[in-house]
């Protein structure tokens, strides 16, 4: 089977004299498998979805999205892609959001008009009137996740889907992911949330530093009795200064 | 090309809601309509006090007078309000997807970067063209109060305002795509109405025969084919010389000097140009830009 998304030997750093933030990454990603990429804050996940996104050039290595290279706009006619923090043109309301970005995607103006009240539907922005620039956090994560499966994707990368989410909101992303896998659609899914990524992902890779630490299905990395997130403590902290000192001035005592 | 229209569409209905484009529109509006009849109350005031006949004034020259100020006030008033809407489109239209992440979305979907520059500019284009447009055909219908007959010279003077500030708003947002985008409007403006103005400026001179050092001559010469032409319609030196010769003035060789000429078709050519080397700019910065 071809994969989705292929990535090898990644590297990019943001200026000549930075750490790399991606260091040598490499996956494959094929049609209805849920990939898991974790990792602590600046360990490099948002890099390499935009690099999959064609958003950011790596420096070394190779990506290919449906077999050609990202930066091709063709290329992402299948690709849906809910952005950490999305945000989206101010002044317009959600529906022209959606609008705006079907438009992009190429879809018709009968396909168009079916798709975006049953999307808005979906993240619960049907009944809102107001200007993006008005919107909460989540209610823009639920635009976020909108706009990525407007086109019917056949790939969905979900970077921090549910950070700014209510708890029925991410019941909803998780009903979601499950109902996307089953008709074949491969689901890239960056989080924190380590109980949400166990329960949909076939596939973990955990990162720190801009490197894999380890990489393979849930049964590989998560032996039997130990939960992600013991594993995921574990090999993190083995690749980081310990780093639970509380600061001084909560630790001491009430001076008289 | 769908992708370029639906990027022109709703950069067109954002920039449509920008409030800062509405109160440049209004100030703007209510400045010529304001300038118009104040010019004309104060001829009514003037002509039925009998003001103006001890000085044994024509009322039909005094109107006539007042219409040609009026008319250089609205050249001046249009090419203000045009480089201020200039700017405003110039440091949001790109700068805002940039700046908020909204262009994250954006460029995820399979538009290329060539589309979304070109959706861009049209819209920046025909917003600027438009809102001038409106206070160009305001101010047209406000000459009516003093009979008309110079509606052509404002038509001429208002391509030429829209033609200058085409150009200021593409250095703005090519600008803008590298860096702030007040920082952008700063640097543009340096470029722009300081060195730009001050060599076209000397430039002029040195054609008039004001100065005559050779040296000086060949460097301003040189530097004038190296930076944008202002372009200049043959009204602003109509007017002036209207105004002089009603008033009784002799125009001197100085004072023909200090007016801009028209501008030529080489002008026009190298402004052409000019738009063409920014709006690849314009491309060149967002292609570039990683988000």
């Amino acid at each position: 089977m071809a994969a989705v998304v292929s990535v090898d030997r990644l590297r990019k750093r943001y200026r000549r004299r930075d750490p790399w933030a991606v260091d040598g990454v490499s996956f494959e990603l094929e049609p209805g498998q849920a990939f898991g990429l974790l990792g602590p804050n600046g360990a490099g996940k948002s890099t390499v979805v935009k690099m999959i996104a064609g958003l950011l050039r790596p420096d070394e290595g190779r990506v290919q999205l449906f077999g050609s290279d990202p930066g091709n706009p063709s290329s992402r006619k299948d690709l849906g892609f809910a952005p950490e923090d999305p945000d989206f043109p101010k002044f317009l309301r959600a529906g022209e959001v959606l609008d705006y970005f079907a438009s992009l995607l190429g879809l018709d103006e009968v396909e168009r008009k079916r798709r975006i009240p049953e999307t808005l539907e979906f993240a619960g922005l049907d009944q809102e009137r107001r200007q993006v620039r008005q919107f909460s956090k989540g209610m823009k994560q639920r635009l976020g996740i909108a706009q990525a499966i407007l086109g019917r994707p056949k790939l969905l990368i979900l970077d921090e889907p549910t950070a700014d989410l209510d708890p029925l909101g991410r019941r909803d992303v998780r009903a979601l992911i499950d109902r996307l896998k089953d008709s074949g659609v491969a689901v890239l899914l960056n989080s924190h949330l380590l109980s949400e990524v166990e329960l949909v992902c076939d596939t973990v890779a955990i990162m720190a530093k801009g490197r894999v630490l380890k990489e393979g299905t849930m049964a590989e990395v998560v032996p039997e009795g130990r939960n992600l997130e013991d594993v995921f403590v574990e090999l993190v902290q083995a690749n980081a200064p310990p780093r639970d000192q509380l600061p001084s001035f909560i630790t001491e005592k009430d001076k008289p | 090309m769908n992708g370029t229209l639906a990027v022109a569409r709703y950069s067109l209905i954002e920039l449509s809601r920008r409030r800062i484009l509405l109160v440049f529109f209004i100030i703007g509006a209510i400045g010529i309509v304001g300038l118009g009849v104040g010019l004309k109350i104060l001829y009514t005031i003037a002509s039925s006090s009998g003001s103006i006949a001890p000085n044994n004034v024509d009322p039909a020259v005094f109107n006539r007078f007042l219409e040609l100020s009026f008319v250089n006030y609205v050249f001046s008033a249009l090419a203000t309000f045009a480089l201020l809407i200039a700017y405003a489109i110039g440091m949001t239209a790109i700068y805002h997807d940039l700046d908020s992440g909204a262009a994250v979305g954006i460029f995820s979907k399979p538009v290329s970067r060539f589309a979304f520059a070109t959706g861009k500019v049209a819209a920046a284009v025909a917003a600027l063209v438009v809102i001038v447009g409106v206070l160009a055909l305001e101010a047209r219908f406000v000459m009516f109060l003093f009979g008309g007959g110079l509606e052509n010279a404002l038509t001429g003077e208002a391509f030429a305002v829209v033609g200058n500030s085409v150009v200021v708003m593409l250095i703005v947002l090519s600008l803008s795509t590298w860096m702030n985008n007040i920082v952008a409007a700063v640097v543009a403006f340096v470029y722009y109405n300081v060195i730009t103005g001050v060599i076209a400026f000397v430039h002029n001179l040195a054609d008039n025969g004001v100065i005559t050092n050779n040296v000086v001559k060949t460097i301003f010469d040189i530097g004038y084919w190296l930076v944008p032409h202002e372009l200049v319609s043959s009204a602003v030196g109509d007017v002036v010389r209207a105004q002089v010769q009603i008033s009784g003035g002799q125009t001197s060789s100085q004072t023909l000097a200090a007016i801009p000429p028209a501008s030529g078709l080489g002008d026009v050519v190298w402004w052409a140009v000019v738009v063409l080397v920014f709006a690849g700019l314009v491309y060149y910065s967002v292609r570039r830009r990683q988000v």
